[in-house]
């Protein structure tokens, strides 16, 4: 990109950053807006190791819930502010999953999925079952502080969309480095094709850990982000199959192992589930039946995801520019 | 050991073998296409529910609806496969096909939203009492639709494994299973043996349902359930293995019911998950497959 193209998107990036919460200025639509980024940035986690790393982790919520416990215990029972709270989550969170990395590395595809969903389910169970500390199924509601930023509260949502817009902007940039360093590279190569990486001498079990730690650390921020607006988390909510198969989606969606799949994944999505929210008049279940639609029909007819099919609508585009009445606007299929 | 152990460990493997069943249809899928079926769970869901109906509206015995549920399953199946999952199958090269996995995950999400739509939240019964009748051998209670399970999972069991090993069809399945390549050459339609190992799967689920039904309720997240814990028979079974699934769903039950005598009940469940991770660490081929690689 040359030097006034940057500077024209830096601009127009600003504007929108900007500009959004005050077109949405009423706090429901700006909720959804921070939720819209907060599935982003949980997107750009996974990405690392489900999209880059091709690794199917169905098993994310756990590192949402570690993060999501660890800060909201931290602060309720000993007085800790979140924003600590948050590092201890991800560096817990970032050694668990070192742990159950090492084993669950040994497997592949459908195996590692499986893995990630026990483990998960075994976390749940124990959180669950930890009825004092943990607050166990009822789960726990963080104390209310109202104006405290610096105990990551506030009533203005405001506050937490430009935490949010951080927090992607970071894990974009995040993706960025890890797309065009040495470190993708090899996620890359694992991904297409695990045997070809090991006999270049690539350290596959190395480099597959240190993507799905720092995709787990970076899921944990997301957690307590999450604890501290909306400040209730219970194990169903945070530990459920329901949250990581959402995870893994969004990105999925939008496209595995892209730049702006995961950001145009959760846009869509969730504007999407919004916008079916209020026409089927919040039926139980349509949100999710959605969800699972969506997911058969990318699949089926472009695996790589949203950021592919826009591809290919910006491409028969241009050439329809060139060449007028010649083709047909094939893009959208 | 005492009365209420043995009764525990028999309560096991009575429902083991059912356990073992629905995970009979998820390794004969793996088995021949190296597919992993997420939408299992819901299938079974869909089973339940409707031998639940067939039960209440037409007045049926829970046994006599197997059959056709088994029967409604097997045609979907076929369809299933067909329309579905093969385009997205034929589309990947890998060994390990990802998108079928992503899709089946897609099916999953959908079945089970749509029968929270339909059907509502709410669990559901068999009517009749037919559940609660008991058959008294010495010390130990047993209830009839229990027997029943246990016997006809086993029956059902022995039956595919027959099929699979003398029957023309059950052979062609079995080489496609082993050597895709090499089967083709010798003239056989695996695009036919995908959907018939697809249909045999989910009709073999559907008799799992019945069974299942008049010992739980049902409602639309009872396939997460019992389909994560079939696959976790699978694993343990060893993936492909049929014989493997049975005892891998013998050993489930017997965790679970001799486990619930010492720890509470939600441990017990944990303790299934625990030594699953467990036998993926030691022994990824499971403990009756064969090592491969």
């Amino acid at each position: 990109m040359t030097m006034p193209s940057k500077l024209l998107f830096g601009g127009l990036g600003a504007v929108l950053v900007l500009g959004i919460p005050l077109v949405f200025s009423n706090p429901y639509s700006l909720s959804i807006v921070i939720l819209v980024l907060l599935y982003a940035y949980l997107a750009y986690a996974w990405n690392l190791i489900g999209g880059i790393g091709g690794q199917l982790s169905l098993g994310h919520a756990a590192w949402f819930g570690v993060g999501a416990y660890t800060s909201t215990v931290l602060f309720i029972d000993f007085g800790l502010t979140p924003w600590i709270g948050m590092l201890a989550g991800a560096i817990i969170a970032g050694a668990i999953a070192a742990v159950i990395g090492l084993p669950c590395f040994r497997l592949r595809g459908a195996y590692f999925a499986l893995a990630t969903i026990a483990a998960t389910m075994v976390l749940r169970i124990i959180v669950e079952n930890t009825h004092g500390l943990l607050g166990g199924p009822r789960g726990l509601e963080v104390t209310l502080m109202r104006d405290a930023p610096l105990l990551f509260q506030h009533t203005r949502k405001e506050f937490y969309y430009a935490v949010a817009v951080v927090m992607v902007a970071a894990a974009f940039l995040i993706n960025r480095a890890a797309l065009h360093s040495r470190f993708g590279a090899y996620l890359t190569a694992i991904r297409n094709d695990q045997e070809a990486a090991l006999a270049l001498g690539v350290n596959v079990g190395r480099y597959k850990l240190m993507a799905y730690v720092l995709s787990a650390a970076m899921t944990a921020i997301g957690g307590t982000f999450y604890a501290q607006f909306v400040l209730f988390i219970s194990p169903e909510k945070v530990f459920g199959v329901a949250l990581s198969v959402q995870i893994a989606v969004v990105c999925i969606i939008g496209g595995r192992g892209t730049l702006w799949g995961p950001m145009l994944g959760a846009t869509l999505l969730l504007l999407g589930e919004e916008a079916a929210r209020r026409f089927t008049g919040g039926i139980v279940g349509a949100d999710m039946l959605l969800y699972g639609l969506i997911l058969m029909l990318v699949i089926a007819f472009e695996p790589r995801g949203l950021v592919a099919i826009f591809g290919r609508i910006a491409a028969s585009l241009s050439r329809s520019n060139a060449k007028p009445s010649m083709e047909k606007n094939d893009g959208a299929a | 050991m005492s009365t209420i152990l043995f009764q525990a460990l028999l309560n096991g493997i009575a429902s083991g073998a059912v356990y073992g069943l629905i995970a009979l249809g998820l390794s004969l899928q793996f088995g021949v296409m190296k597919i992993i079926n997420f939408a299992h769970g819901s299938f079974l869901m869909i089973a339940m529910y409707i031998a639940v109906w067939a039960t209440r509206s037409l007045g049926l015995h829970p046994l006599a609806v197997i059959i056709p549920v088994a029967a409604i399953l097997f045609a979907a199946g076929y369809y299933i496969q067909r329309f579905m999952i093969e385009p997205i199958y034929r589309k990947e090269a890998t060994r390990e096909p990802i998108g079928v996995l992503i899709f089946t995950t897609g099916l999953w999400i959908f079945l089970d939203h749509l029968f929270l739509m339909i059907a509502g939240p709410d669990y559901q019964v068999m009517s009749g009492n037919w559940s609660n009748e008991i058959v008294l051998i010495g010390d130990l209670i047993f209830s009839l639709p229990q027997i029943a399970g246990f016997v006809i999972a086993t029956l059902v069991t022995i039956g595919v494994i027959i099929y699979l090993g003398k029957t023309r069809s059950g052979r062609m399945i079995r080489a496609t299973g082993q050597d895709r390549e090499a089967a083709s050459v010798l003239g056989i339609d695996s695009t036919h043996v995908y959907q018939l190992s697809f249909a045999i799967g989910l009709a073999v689920v559907g008799v799992a349902g019945c069974l299942l039904v008049p010992l739980y309720p049902v409602n639309p997240f009872v396939g997460d359930i019992f389909g994560l814990r079939a696959f976790i028979i699978v694993v343990l079974g060893g993936m492909g293995s049929i014989g493997g699934a049975f005892w891998g769903g013998i050993i489930i039950g017997i965790l679970e019911s001799v486990g619930a005598q010492f720890v509470p009940v939600s441990f017990a469940e944990a303790l299934i998950f625990i030594v699953f991770l467990a036998v993926l660490y030691i022994r990824p081929a499971g403990l009756f497959g064969l090592e491969r690689e």
